[in-house]
């Protein structure tokens, strides 16, 4: 699953470690997540669509080569 | 092994890790040197035998009672994939070496080793997949 993580913290200006802070896990668990490696659950993906104030498909997207 | 998150979760980890550690060599040396020079027999060796082996159990629980505690849902998936390999790495290992036992007839494996060599398969499980997220 892909997402927009890496350009939303940009225009905030957030590092991973910001991110990190906010949503209270780790800067890997926001890297790993970040670079579509690891699928945040859905009450992480609901906290981080709060935090950014969208929803949660504004965030993630299928990625379509695995759809 | 753990990566340190926010939460203090891992923290009261490795505090309980070196307290059965050390729990672990003060039993040692208690039912060593009972054994040497209290001689036990019947029940009481066996007691006295397997109390090292106690807080094996108490860091196996405590292994547990992190991943229910951590509340970073990435860490805690590190360390179950971690776990996993290490399960299946021990019991292949010696599954394995009971078969060149039986038939090569290669020298007995001391069981005793099984705890750390559990850990040693979890532990480079552990870095395989932790390559693998970076």
């Amino acid at each position: 699953m892909k997402n927009r993580l890496r350009v939303l913290r940009a225009e905030r200006d957030w590092s991973q470690a910001d991110l990190a802070a906010r949503l209270e896990v780790s800067r890997q668990s926001v890297n790993a997540i970040e670079t579509g490696k690891f699928d945040p659950s859905l009450p992480l993906a609901f906290k981080l669509a709060s935090l950014f104030e969208m929803t949660i498909e504004e965030i993630f997207f299928e990625d379509e080569e695995g759809a | 092994m753990i990566c340190w998150s926010r939460n203090g979760a891992d923290r009261r980890y490795v505090i309980r890790m070196w307290v059965a550690a050390g729990l672990c060599v003060a039993f040692s040396v208690v039912a060593a040197l009972t054994f040497r020079l209290g001689h036990p027999h019947g029940v009481l060796a066996y007691l006295v035998a397997v109390l090292p082996a106690l807080p094996i159990g108490g860091a196996l629980v405590g292994t547990g009672v992190y991943l229910g505690e951590e509340k970073d849902e990435f860490q805690r998936n590190l360390l179950v994939q971690a776990l996993l390999g290490g399960t299946g790495g021990i019991l292949t290992a010696v599954t394995a070496w009971g078969y060149v036992e039986d038939f090569a007839h290669a020298p007995h494996l001391d069981l005793i080793w099984v705890y750390p060599a559990f850990w040693a398969f979890a532990g480079i499980s552990y870095a395989v997949v932790w390559a693998r997220y970076r």
